[in-house]
């Protein structure tokens, strides 16, 4: 069996302070002309902040997906991933800053622009127009989606979110410093009730953040699949972070060829879990035909610009990873492993814009009154490339990656961790 | 170390191979290296569970499992689909809820499952077939030692048939890897002693023909008549004491199934029999018969509004067949007759229609006639009535009555 030697190479050093040197300067630089580049749309930064909703949406489902990496580790008493746990730990507890960030896109709700929710907008129709058959079911929704509420909503999901990650990090680096073990145990017990925490909260903000989008339509399993996506994303994303960690000269010790094997085997197992929760809900809506239900899937198929698309996320996002990781060389052999997770990773960006995208186009009555998304001539509702999505996406991940860099300080593994040992010395037979 | 070479004085079988004992999982992945290193081939392990890493120290290969799972996996997969198109959209062409006849989303959960079914079974009988398993006896079982194979023993055997094999220096080189014993081991001298015992050999045939016994019966029973009455597994199933209608049951006092009305109450459905115009068309004559009647029943009163309902129920249920204006050349006669084919569709302006009584048209709509069928369970009795109203509003157009505007 393996023994740690503590050196500096499981040191973060100057690792954080360089991802956050780097991360704000590129990031502030590309946010900054994004917003330019979404002001020459001419749609009240409309376009711009769906852009920026489905960046925001990317970084805060990999931290999501951390999060649960973490809970579910203390939880199970896994002992592989134990030489991962910190660097979980360390994008995990970045949510506090992710939920800052958040609020260049939700803030603007209450600055006067009204065009990211069309539940926030329909209230400024004609009042005769508002009582509209059309719009029955968003007025038994109204006081739920307000903007006020929302907020508070928000407000809660990221204080939850937060004081988890920050709970786990700091426990376990305070273990770092005492050795206790009844940490781990205190942890394994409390992990279970959050996790039930956290299943709820993800729940409830999968419904508030992204399929609220189009308030008349709802899945009650549209959040499954979004957490199944965040999983994937995630363990894609944990990898290529272990990987660029190493290739500082950091962990070279102790994560080896059998911890990717097996970040490898995740990254397959959640695809296929994504997949199955996103044709469940499919079948079922394209078996009963009935018209509000298939209404979100018609305006992402047949006819429209947006079908296309749907075609590149079923192969990005599953067909293809599934069959590259299919095997067990191709997750021993690295750089085919990280080109698959690369694959994975802008393919969960891809699904997150398939989700959100669609959306942005609201339809108009020939009196040019606004009803929504989803609704009118496929027409009206064309896709064309706007820049600022791409600068958005480049902007916010790095931002996010120098949320995580102020995290990476201290040591890169759970030093005195009592599975630690078992994980350095990890074979899969 | 306290090593015992034990060689068992009366041999008389043909050698099999020598057997050493360690006292751990560690020492016997380590013996097994320095075998495997010795260049030996034909040997094996046997420890009560799982040992990590003994398949890299014996030197085995990586299983081609995952291969042949994959294959047959996969023909799980097409199978159940081509099953699927072949029973619905081929074979059998079956209109379910007006979904295409072949289509991916409603076929996906089948070939899924067949999918898991072929992978399952192919998982579980290719590991027994490449493991060489079920495998009854082995000449180790002879041993004592042996036993402990299943407890606490961990045990390498090399066999006599190894290249290398040679009974003074192998055993010498399992002492030397750490063997407690080591222990040779011989075939049964007596070749008859060595066949699997009678008595095994005619349990397993008999329970193989007593296996059959049930299908053969089924066979015969299909291809033979008989006269007697069906055999009844669970009689109390089959004749269960219940009430039909309009049949004895002697559970009751009075030896009937039917209780009669209960005074001073109605029967489900009785209450219509109090206006018969409006639920069957039919007028009493005063003298116990009955026939259609000619005006509208009390409940309906003629509206404009009435009328348009007529005509959009008209539109959606008679227009198909008897068209929009009743000439009886709706979609369905006409495209029949286009493809060579002729079916009589009644025109409702005819005169011979127009002397219909109210009641009669109702009739109609409501049971059927000729080749037509009933559309009581379609259309509410409101709207049956509306119907009938615009059907006589479509023949004043045809045979307008004097005060009619053209």
């Amino acid at each position: 069996m393996k023994t740690l030697t503590v050196d500096e190479k499981i040191k973060a050093d100057s690792l954080g302070r360089s991802m956050v040197k780097y991360g704000l300067a590129v990031g502030a630089v590309v946010l900054i002309l994004s917003i330019v580049l979404g002001g020459t749309e001419h749609d009240h930064f409309q376009r711009f902040q769906y852009g920026a909703l489905t960046a925001w949406m990317f970084v805060f489902t990999l931290c999501l997906g951390s999060l649960f990496i973490v809970m579910i580790h203390h939880l199970v008493r896994a002992k592989w991933d134990t030489v991962l746990l910190r660097v979980a730990e360390n994008v995990a507890s970045a949510f506090p800053l992710v939920a800052a960030l958040g609020l260049i896109v939700f803030a603007p709700m209450f600055l006067g622009n009204h065009h990211l929710y069309f539940w926030d907008s329909w209230h400024q129709l004609p009042k005769d127009l508002q009582h509209d058959e059309a719009f029955k079911i968003l007025q038994k929704k109204g006081t739920w989606l307000s903007s006020s509420a929302f907020i508070l909503r928000y407000a809660l999901y990221m204080a939850i979110y937060s004081g988890m990650s920050l709970y786990f990090s700091r426990q376990s680096r305070k273990e770092d410093e005492t050795g206790d073990k009844k940490i781990a145990e205190r942890l394994r017990v409390v992990a279970g009730p959050m996790v039930l925490l956290y299943a709820l909260t993800t729940v409830m903000a999968g419904f508030d953040l992204t399929m609220s989008l189009s308030p008349e339509w709802y899945s009650s399993i549209y959040s499954v699949n979004l957490f199944g996506g965040a999983m994937c994303g995630t363990w894609a994303f944990l990898t290529l972070l272990t990987r660029a960690i190493q290739r500082t000269g950091k962990l070279t010790n102790v994560v080896t060829r059998e911890h990717y094997h097996d970040t490898g085997k995740w990254v397959f197992s959640w695809n296929f879990f994504w997949a199955y929760t996103a044709f469940s809900p499919l079948l079922l809506i394209w078996y009963s035909n009935i018209p509000e239900e298939v209404v979100w899937y018609r305006y992402r198929w047949a006819g429209t610009d947006w079908q296309a698309l749907t075609y590149v996320v079923i192969f990005a996002v599953w067909i293809f990873p599934y069959v590259a990781l299919l095997s067990r060389w191709t997750k021993r052999i690295l750089p085919l492993l990280m080109a698959v997770c690369f694959e994975q990773l802008l393919a969960h960006y891809i699904d997150l814009y398939w989700n959100v995208m669609p959306n942005v186009n609201w339809g108009h009555r020939e009196d040019g009154l606004t009803t929504g998304p989803l609704t009118g001539p496929f027409t009206q509702h064309a896709w064309h490339f706007a820049a600022s999505d791409l600068l958005s996406l480049i902007a916010f991940f790095a931002l996010f990656l120098a949320a995580v860099g102020t995290r990476m300080k201290g040591n890169l593994v759970p030093i005195k961790n009592r599975t630690l040992n078992a994980s350095m010395a990890f074979e899969n037979y | 170390m306290d090593t015992e070479t034990e060689t068992t004085p009366n041999v008389e079988g043909e050698l099999y191979g020598v057997l050493a004992e360690f006292d751990s999982p560690g020492s016997l992945v380590k013996a097994a290296r320095q075998v495997r290193d010795a260049g030996y081939t034909e040997f094996d392990c046997y420890s009560p569970f799982p040992v990590h890493g003994i398949d890299e120290a014996m030197g085995i290969k990586r299983t081609i499992l995952p291969v042949i799972v994959f294959t047959l996996g996969s023909l799980g997969t097409f199978g159940g689909a081509y099953l699927e198109w072949w029973m619905n959209a081929y074979n059998w062409p079956w209109n379910v809820s007006g979904k295409p006849l072949w289509s991916i989303p409603a076929n996906v959960p089948i070939a899924y499952e067949t999918t898991i079914l072929a992978s399952v079974l192919t998982t579980f009988f290719a590991m027994w077939m490449l493991n060489k398993l079920p495998q009854v006896w082995h000449p180790f079982f002879k041993l004592d030692r042996f036993t402990k194979a299943t407890d606490d023993g961990f045990f390498l055997g090399i066999e006599a048939g190894d290249k290398k094999f040679d009974q003074r220096v192998t055993a010498e080189l399992l002492e030397k890897a750490g063997a407690t014993a080591v222990e040779s081991c011989h075939y049964e001298p007596d070749p008859d002693r060595r066949k699997m015992p009678r008595w095994i050999w005619a349990f397993i045939i008999a329970t193989t023909v007593m296996a059959m016994i049930p299908f053969a019966l089924i066979a015969k029973a299909r291809a033979s008549k008989s006269g007697l009455p069906h055999y009844h597994i669970f009689p109390d199933m089959d004749f269960q004491p219940k009430a039909k209608s309009d049949s004895a049951f002697d559970e009751f006092q009075d030896g009937r199934a039917n209780r009669g009305e209960i005074p001073g109450t109605v029967a489900r459905g009785y209450l219509k029999e109090d206006d018969p115009a409006f639920w069957w068309g039919l007028g009493d004559n005063g003298d116990g018969t009955k026939s259609w009647i000619t005006g509208l029943p009390d409940r309906v009163v003629p509206t404009p509004a009435l009328l348009a309902c007529g005509q959009e129920r008209f539109h959606i249920y008679c227009g198909p067949c008897h068209g929009d204006d009743g000439q009886g050349d709706g979609t369905v006669p006409t495209h029949l007759q286009q493809i060579g084919k002729a079916w009589a569709v009644a025109n409702l302006t005819d005169p011979s229609k127009v002397t219909l009584p109210n009641g009669q048209i109702f009739n109609t709509i409501s049971n059927g006639r000729n080749t037509m069928r009933g559309y009581a369970s379609q259309i509410p009795v409101e709207d049956r009535w509306a119907i009938v109203l615009y059907v006589r509003a479509l023949q004043r157009t045809q045979h307008p009555g004097p005060g009619d505007k053209p």
